[in-house]
């Protein structure tokens, strides 16, 4: 990997970089970049929705410095979108506009078949690099910098697109018939992600190192929320935070994550709100509740939790 | 290779971990970044390149509380607060001498040594506990002790007196930590072992008898066994015939290249995914074994996403809804107590409850439907009505019957399952998991 050792010096120096970023890691986290990059490894990271896997990608390619090539997966992708297609509509033009030029090359042969020889003398033109559309795989292997490759929501593919996926993850190489096999110049930074709508192949576990990010402890969640929403008061972070921890404990069907909880306090920010209390929850709960279900079970109970939240940071 | 490593390793497994040859190289390269020091930085390493996924990551939680806390607390509960001035006496052994010492170092390199002489890796069943700890004991020279405690007692100074007590009590200790480190080996290398042998007895063991506690457990294997179904299905939905090339397509997809045939389709066999439509008996006939039947039942819900359920005894009632709502134990229970569900528990009536399928429910019969129908076919000798379930076989694909009797008592009584054989695709035993387990492999096959 090209990409500059210094920075991976130390733990706590990853934990900073991310963090010069806008990205607030736990110690695991910073743990598991740091090992990654040591031991040249994918990280496959799995949490539930909204709790920053595809964030540490993107923070992951701010600190390194490099670029992010994020290839998002859905069922049927394969590899003529995820890794090269052949320019059909280029090499068509190219035929037509050089007709001449072929005419004259097979002009002074008699038969068909030295017409043929002669034009496999330059049959390679038609297949080569020009003619090459590299897609997001093919495209982070080419980076000369090194980069970061995000494989997003890789559940999502499917079985066979997650075999395809282990050739490039051990050796980073591919192979195309019709050119040869192309290494990587500077071997990527992977990430993938998945959110267990179906469970991946041990094969694919056993390449990655296994990140699971759960739902972060208030005292980060307030770290998170101070970093990202300038101008918010420190008493009302901690108000929020502890509203939305008991939240996630309520028999909900959709937990509100971290990117709901900055929503949510980026629009009291704007409503300048100081303080909680049970009318501004109530007008607001939509920012972070987005089943009607949820917002009724929660509503039931809006007193105590408003009530605990604001006792516990007063 | 790093001695510590390869037991935690060892113990990770036998606690149901997999970890490959390869993961063990990830972690190896890891300690040696970490090291042993930063317990927290050893055990993110550790996590992220042995432990695959979130089940995983709670046994290996476990494992290495187990693992890495034993050598610590052991030493100082052990240790009495000693200042370490005592005289030393002549001829002790080396145990006497670093217990009246204070040597907490020592001492926890003797127990580690002696653990690692007795084998204690080895335990498998709770009754070898009394067996390892006897050894152990030996390792670390117990003997030697309670002979220098026996001659320091025929001493008469104060002194020696005082010592006797502190090492009585010490001695003491050390049997009590011993039996909690003996135990927690047990519990780090035997734990998997015990659920083999639990799935082992299990897999033979007639369900008829099943007990409210086992019920978990006996999930989680049918789980296993319906999750290989399912998943040999989803693998094939797209099994392409490679090679055959798709004229039609082809000429079709040329028309934009000025009939140039640039693009080449092939042919490729697309299987669907299955829809299932399972109907279980739940009447006094098979109550005994009904637990079970339902058991089936839920797990294919819990991984066939196009599955409609039916119960029936007296008439049929749709139980579809009734598993996404509930957790296993209450759909269960729901299930047989019959709340809110419009079931007759009266005489068990196939006729009826067959045409009762076909009057309201026909419509989600289609060629691609596999019907699983789960019940001993015993009818009180009404009508059995052939002639339903053969409207329904002819409509399905295929019809399943699983019948937790015997195929000798099969058409013995009021059983009609002689009557109903000749529609049934497949027709299998199933009171055990063995049984289901054939029928899994079954349908593998055949598919």
């Amino acid at each position: 990997m090209s990409i500059p050792t210094d920075k991976f010096a130390t733990v706590e120096g990853v934990r900073l970089g991310l963090k010069d970023v806008g990205y607030i890691a736990n110690k695991q986290i910073a743990h598991t970049v740091y090992l990654a990059y040591h031991l040249g490894k994918p990280v496959l990271v799995e949490g539930p929705a909204g709790v920053g896997k595809t964030e540490l990608a993107k923070a992951a390619a701010a600190f390194m410095d490099v670029p992010l090539i994020r290839l998002q997966c859905y069922e049927g992708l394969d590899e003529s979108k995820a890794l090269y297609e052949w320019k059909y509509g280029k090499q068509l033009l190219y035929t037509q506009l050089l007709k001449d030029k072929l005419d004259k090359i097979i002009e002074g042969q008699t038969s068909l078949a030295e017409s043929i020889d002669k034009l496999h003398q330059y049959d390679d033109i038609f297949f080569s690099p020009q003619f090459l559309e590299p897609r997001p795989l093919l495209k982070a292997l080419q980076e000369k910098e090194g980069a970061v490759l995000l494989v997003d929501e890789v559940d999502k593919s499917d079985d066979e697109f997650e075999a395809f996926l282990l050739e490039i993850l051990s050796d980073f190489q591919v192979s195309i018939p019709e050119i040869g096999t192309i290494e990587a110049t500077s071997r990527p930074f992977v990430f993938l992600t998945s959110n267990s709508t179906r469970e991946l192949g041990e094969a694919l576990r056993r390449r990655c190192l296994h990140l699971y990010i759960s739902f972060p402890e208030q005292n980060l969640e307030r770290e998170i929320v101070m970093t990202r929403v300038p101008g918010i008061s420190e008493r009302l972070t901690g108000q929020l935070v502890s509203f939305i921890h008991q939240v996630r404990k309520l028999d909900i069907k959709k937990v509100p994550s971290i990117s709901e909880t900055i929503d949510w306090a980026k629009t009291l920010v704007i409503l300048h709100a100081e303080n909680l209390d049970k009318e501004l929850v109530r007008d607001t709960l939509n920012t972070f509740l987005k089943a009607q279900e949820d917002i009724r079970v929660t509503e039931e109970k809006l007193f105590t939790l408003t009530e605990n939240a604001l006792r516990e940071a007063p | 290779m790093d001695r510590t490593l390869e037991n935690f390793i060892t113990a990770l497994r036998r606690c149901g971990v997999r970890i490959s040859v390869a993961e063990t190289m990830d972690a190896l390269r890891a300690v040696e970044l970490s090291g042993y020091g930063d317990r927290q930085m050893l055990k993110d390493y550790l996590s992220v390149s042995l432990a695959k996924s979130l089940p995983e990551k709670k046994v290996f939680e476990v494992c290495f509380s187990r693992f890495f806390d034993i050598n610590y607390v052991l030493v100082e509960d052990i240790l009495m607060e000693n200042d370490g001035t005592s005289p030393a006496i002549q001829g002790a052994a080396f145990l006497t001498r670093a217990l009246l010492a204070g040597d907490g170092g020592g001492l926890a390199l003797a127990l580690n040594e002696a653990a690692g002489r007795a084998e204690v890796r080895n335990i498998q069943y709770p009754t070898q506990k009394g067996l390892y700890m006897q050894r152990l004991f030996q390792e670390l020279g117990m003997e030697r002790l309670d002979r220098d405690i026996r001659r320091l007692a025929e001493e008469e100074s104060p002194d020696a007196q005082a010592q006797v007590k502190a090492l009585e009590s010490m001695r003491d200790n050390i049997i009590e930590r011993v039996g909690n480190l003996i135990e927690r080996q047990l519990e780090l290398y035997a734990g998997r072992r015990l659920d083999e042998a639990f799935e082992g007895y299990m897999k033979n063991a007639s369900l008829s008898a099943l007990d409210e506690r086992d019920l978990a457990r006996i999930h989680k294997i049918v789980q296993r066994m319906i999750k290989r179904l399912k998943d040999r299905h989803s693998r094939r939905q797209k099994a392409a015939r490679r090679g055959h090339l798709d004229f039609k397509k082809t000429l079709r997809q040329s028309l934009t290249y000025g009939g140039l045939p640039f693009d080449t389709r092939w042919k490729s066999k697309k299987i669907d995914r299955p829809e299932v439509i399972a109907i279980c008996d739940v009447s006094r006939s098979v109550s005994n074994v009904v637990r079970f039947l339902l058991l089936i039942l839920y797990s294919l819900n819990e991984f066939i996403p196009r599955i409609r359920s039916f119960i029936f005894c007296s008439n049929l009632v749709d139980v579809s809804c009734l598993f996404e709502k509930y957790q296993l134990q209450e759909a269960l229970a729901r299930l047989r107590s019959g709340t809110d569900i419009p079931i007759l528990m009266n005489r068990t009536d196939y006729g009826v409850s067959f045409l009762d399928f076909k009057d309201q429910y026909s419509n989600c019969l289609t060629k691609r439907a596999t019907v699983i129908i789960m019940g001993d076919a015993r009818n009180n000798y009404w009508n059995p009505r052939t002639e339903v379930l053969r409207f329904i076989s002819e409509r399905c694909r295929r019809l399943i019957w699983l019948n937790p009797e015997t195929p000798s008592l099969w058409g013995s009584g009021d059983s009609e399952m002689k009557t109903y054989l000749p529609y049934c695709n497949v027709a299998r035993e199933c009171s055990t998991l063995h049984h289901l387990e054939k029928v899994v492999e079954y349908l593998l096959r055949v598919n």
